[in-house]
């Protein structure tokens, strides 16, 4: 049984594809076979995010028209061997993808076998969000504690309960879960950001995970290693239990208070 | 109250001109209607260089059929032509029944070019070298992530980088006077003679005629050279430029 995750969040910036490859990393990682792919058409970044982007040669634009087959698209990661993800096309505009044609790449990694399909949205409302969420079974809300973000998302909730396939034929809807990242619990303290409980009371959703601000995300973007599996960073182990909470376990939210030194080393040193 | 648009006001330009002029079409000669046979012909075809056959118009030529097809026999073949990616716009054919296929398909009949027509040779002509004459296309600003420059029936010189994700394509040769970092695709119509060149190597793929490396890695004895690229048989090689 498949399941098909959508990892969006309305706005840019607040790390939708830093979220996509560490879920999708922290899936294949406790043994499930994951393709993520990118449907940010012409402003392609997974790859980058995810170290293959020379290793790019058909896109997830060529596999709709037909120039290659998925299997020829699909590109293995050399870290987990049951990962695999799917390039958009940089040099092509949103409109090369079409409902059907996502459609049919998806049925074909269904009939694969895959367990999971992550499907990084773009930013904004327009087509390459509204297929990426359109198929999907649950969604990974990406939100950061700031009123524009929470709008944003917001925004997103609704279409998520009106605009997917699962809302439409009404077969108990889309399953939301929120994730706040970059949450910095000193500016929480002094009032300067919004609190987990804010954006919770607002958003009216539960939080599959808290990922602290942490300097480890931009490292790992820039190296191309996806932060979860930088196994010595607080946002890589936030990410890992709210992979954990995915799948169902029960963990209780960490890094929600400012770390204190010599306690934290003790806990997570080593 | 609306106000008239701006051409109005000028002196009226004419909405159209209608002038004679000549393209280059690709011929499809059709030597049988199985329709599975064209398509698979034509899918391999059109793999062999996407750039240069997809969703080109294309011209039936139904004179070396050697009989009048019938309409119901037609429409599958462009059905197969059109699955391969290739979009017919005319026909080719001196039998009196081409008027009825052209009223019944919607598509002009062409005048047949009788110096090509009889010689039995491949379906598409491949290896159309860059020989037009025209001068190379010249790319000054930088070929930009996303962006993709192609120069048709001539050679490529770009004075700036390309980007990664950026695409220089020439069916010709490419020369890139500034860092390589995206896709150089030379002698995309299959001219096997074509050359990459560039000042500073960091590709992510090279292509000459088809035959394409991707660099997963850049070897250390090219990275950040002059270099260039070219087929030697079916063996794309490449070697640092100058000494």
């Amino acid at each position: 049984m498949t399941e098909i995750i959508v990892v969006t969040s309305g706005k840019g910036g607040v790390g939708k594809t830093t979220t996509s490859a560490s879920v999708a990393c922290g899936l294949a990682r406790r043994g499930k076979r994951v393709a993520v792919i990118d449907f940010d058409i012409g402003l392609r970044n997974l790859d980058l995010i995810m170290g293959c982007e020379r290793r790019v040669v058909y896109d997830f634009v060529n596999v709709i028209q037909g120039d290659c087959t998925l299997k020829q698209a699909l590109i293995r990661d050399k870290r987990l061997e049951t990962l695999h993800v799917l390039a958009a096309s940089q040099t092509r505009d949103k409109d090369a993808l079409t409902a059907e044609g996502v459609r049919r790449v998806l049925d074909e990694l269904i009939a694969d076998g895959f367990d999971y399909i992550v499907c990084d949205s773009p930013a904004g409302i327009e087509k390459g969000a509204h297929l990426a969420m359109y198929y999907a079974d649950r969604a990974v809300v990406v939100v950061n504690p700031e009123v524009s973000s929470v709008r944003d998302s917001d925004r997103i909730l609704g279409l998520l309960a009106s605009k997917t396939q699962r809302a439409e034929q009404g077969n108990g809807g889309v399953k939301e879960h929120l994730l706040l990242t970059r949450y910095n619990p000193r500016r929480v303290a002094s009032g300067e950001m919004m609190s987990v409980d804010d954006v919770k009371e607002i958003l009216g959703l539960d939080v599959i995970g808290v990922v602290p601000e942490s300097p480890d995300v931009l490292a790992a973007s820039n190296s191309g290693v996806p932060v979860i599996l930088n196994d010595e960073s607080d946002a890589s182990l936030a990410y890992d239990d709210a992979v954990a909470r995915l799948l169902g376990e029960n963990l209780p939210l960490r890094f929600l208070e400012e770390p204190k030194r010599g306690f934290f080393a003790r806990m997570f040193g080593g | 109250m609306m106000t008239k648009p701006v051409e109005a006001a000028a002196a009226p330009a004419p909405a159209i001109d209608v002038r004679f002029g000549q393209v280059g079409l690709i011929q499809v000669r059709i030597r049988s209607t199985d329709p599975g046979a064209i398509l698979d012909e034509l899918t391999g075809r059109v793999a062999s260089a996407p750039l240069f056959f997809q969703r080109t118009g294309v011209c039936l030529d139904l004179t070396v059929l050697g009989r009048e097809p019938q309409v119901e026999e037609m429409r599958p073949v462009m059905d197969a032509v059109r699955r391969a990616g290739m979009l017919p716009v005319g026909l080719v054919g001196e039998s009196a029944a081409m008027e009825s296929l052209s009223a019944a398909l919607e598509l002009p009949v062409l005048a047949p070019f009788r110096g090509q027509a009889q010689a039995a040779v491949p379906v598409v002509q491949p290896a159309e070298r860059a020989e037009s004459g025209l001068p190379a296309l010249m790319q000054h600003q930088p070929v930009r992530s996303g962006q993709r420059v192609y120069a048709r029936s001539r050679d490529l010189v770009v004075t700036a980088t390309v980007g990664a994700g950026a695409e220089a394509i020439a069916d010709g040769c490419v020369h890139v006077y500034g860092s390589l970092r995206g896709r150089a695709v030379a002698g995309a119509r299959g001219d096997t003679g074509a050359r990459v060149f560039c000042q500073e190597f960091r590709a992510e793929l090279v292509s000459v005629a088809g035959v394409f490396r991707v660099f997963e890695t850049l070897p250390p004895e090219l990275a950040g050279k002059p270099v260039q690229a070219w087929l030697d048989g079916d063996d794309l090689r490449f070697a640092p430029l100058g000494g």
